[in-house]
């Protein structure tokens, strides 16, 4: 039977260990934070601010572990380069439409390994002269358990199609590679993830993924005056029948189109227009649509105003759609 | 990823419309409303916390771009933002249901993006004296005339949410007046630039007269006084903002 004083680790081995995961977890703190501002999605967003802060107090706990460790405080330090660059191609995913990479990289790579290396860690700690360590990796396996059962649900949400579900798993496989060939956050091997079974939830810690669903799903159906629905869809035939000359009909006389309509419009003829957008200024309407054509994605902002019982455009301004269509 | 980032890459869905504050403005005027709404009505309040509703969107992002932008900057400091991250994101989802509790939707209005154009001082200093000084101590002032005015209209939703969205903020701008110190201590150089950047929002944001001191039913933005003591600013700050509020083009 071995000694009950028998451990894995001593305490220089400890804490580095202890820098390692702060590495890892600082890095992805401010890569969270860094990508909100960069992220369409509202469920992502909201996700991402509410796990900022946990992440922030799991680097901090494990920097104040450190002096107890006979080590400087609040010190990072990765496990080699190849933890360096597996982070930085976390990292590089900062285009507004590569969301779906941003949460692979987070939920379904790190944060599983990150939960089934603290396990294993737990799992081998000495229970007798390990335990100011062994509660630190108690809180944040139930956070890190959290927040990859939270991610996973955003994630299923907006995996809408079978192309988006080709790109997680490339994503995944290709930052999975680089971790294993890192050794993990620890540089130690064998690289593994941790799947989260059931998370019980007895206290509200705000970050219910299923509630930013909701709260990305909640628009209501668009409050428009009949008129101007009738105008909306009289004017979204004419750019469906690809036919400049009609939509025209709809705009104030002061209205001139800039150069790009006619090309937009042309890239997009045949395609049924979508109000994506209905905000209200004073009396006025300012209206997006967007037209989903085979090469060509584009949004009109329009801004609608009521001339007697008509409607017109007093001024429109054609761009280049987000990735991100309405939920 | 690049530091820092610019207004117009901030992300957004469909839905919601950006205009410059300018224009909105000028396209109310045109048809005889008021640039910034007024609080004399459900709808005109509904409009209010569309606003803010933005506005705590864009703090939640600008709390999370100082947490990235700012690696060197003491690890408090990076805690404190991470925190403020949080808070705005609960902020965030507290307004979304206001707005819904108030018959409205989000992009029932346009988003502005003056306070983030605000929030991209590239010293940390500067930032959060802006930030959580400037426009933190502006949410004290919005928010605190919300309590009462929701408390006046009967409304316990409206007025017990934001008076602990209040709190919070309170919290942001103690924090705010605690880093502008200790951040340009022994720098009166630094010191002096990050007031003058706090000085260049507040005066943005007095609105041409729109914020002033006076009672909550008659001004259009009264000043916090009580709120922004307790979040550490000065009496003698605090009159000097009410001062410069003098000095708009109302009077």
């Amino acid at each position: 039977m071995p000694s009950p004083l028998a451990g894995h680790l001593d305490v220089d081995a400890s804490a580095k260990t202890v820098r390692h995961y702060r590495y890892a977890v600082e890095r992805m703190m401010r890569i969270l934070g860094g990508w909100i501002a960069l992220t369409p999605e509202l469920s992502a967003k909201l996700l991402m601010g509410r796990h900022v802060w946990d992440s922030a107090q799991h680097a901090d706990a494990w920097g104040k572990r450190l002096p107890e460790l006979r080590a400087r405080a609040q010190v990072s330090e990765p496990a080699g380069p190849g933890l360096v660059a597996f982070l930085d191609a976390v990292e590089a995913a900062e285009r507004p439409e590569q969301t779906i990479e941003r949460l692979v990289a987070i939920y379904r790579v790190l944060k599983p390994h990150l939960l089934a290396v603290y396990e294993a860690h737990l799992a081998s700690a000495n229970a007798v002269y390990e335990p100011p360590t062994c509660r630190i990796l108690a809180h944040c396996i139930a956070d890190e358990r959290r927040h990859v059962a939270a991610g996973e649900a955003i994630l299923r949400h907006l995996l809408r199609t079978p192309a988006q579900q080709e790109r997680a798993r490339a994503c995944e496989a290709r930052l999975w590679a680089l971790l294993e060939a890192a050794g993990g956050v620890t540089g130690a091997g064998p690289v593994t993830r941790a799947g989260v079974g059931a998370v019980p939830a007895a206290v509200p810690l705000s970050d219910d993924a299923a509630q930013f669903i909701q709260l990305e799903e909640s628009t209501a159906p668009w409050p428009l005056a009949p008129e101007l629905e009738q105008a909306l869809h009289a004017f979204g035939a004419a750019l469906t029948a690809g036919d400049p000359a009609a939509a025209r009909r709809w705009l104030a006389p002061e209205v001139t189109p800039g150069p790009d309509l006619d090309r937009h419009l042309r890239a997009v003829a045949g395609c049924r227009p979508q109000i994506v957008a209905c905000a209200r200024l004073g009396a006025q309407r300012l209206i997006k649509l967007r037209l989903d054509g085979a090469h060509e994605a584009v949004t009109l902002l329009l801004r609608w105003v009521p001339t007697g019982s008509e409607w017109r455009v007093a001024a429109f301004e054609p761009g280049s759609a987000s990735a991100v269509q309405p939920a | 990823m690049e530091r820092p980032i610019a207004y117009d890459k901030l992300a957004r869905e469909d839905r919601l419309v950006r205009m410059r504050a300018r224009d909105v403005a000028q396209l109310k005027i045109e048809q005889g409303l008021p640039p910034f709404p007024d609080l004399l009505s459900r709808d005109a309040i509904k409009e209010r916390v569309h606003g803010i509703m933005v506005g705590e969107l864009q703090a939640m992002e600008g709390a999370g771009r100082s947490v990235y932008d700012f690696p060197d900057a003491p690890w408090e400091f990076t805690l404190d933002m991470a925190r403020q991250v949080w808070d705005e994101s609960r902020h965030v989802e507290i307004y979304i249901r206001l707005l819904e509790h108030m018959g409205g939707y989000i992009g029932e209005f346009p988003e502005t993006t003056i306070l983030w154009r605000c929030a991209c001082a590239e010293d940390a200093a500067a930032r959060v004296a802006g930030v959580n000084r400037g426009l933190e101590g502006l949410a004290c002032d919005v928010f605190n005339q919300l309590v009462h005015i929701a408390r006046k209209m009967g409304d316990p939703i409206l007025e017990r949410a934001v008076d602990y969205v209040l709190a919070d903020e309170i919290t942001h701008v103690r924090m705010g007046s605690k880093w502008l110190t200790r951040l340009t201590e022994g720098d009166p150089e630094r010191r002096r630039r990050a007031i003058e950047f706090q000085e260049t929002i507040d005066e943005r944001f007095n609105l041409g007269g729109i914020r002033r001191e006076g009672p909550h039913e008659v001004v259009p933005i009264s000043i916090a006084t009580e709120a922004r003591r307790e979040g550490g600013f000065t009496d003698e700050e605090i009159a000097r903002l009410i001062k410069t509020t003098q000095r708009s083009a109302v009077y």
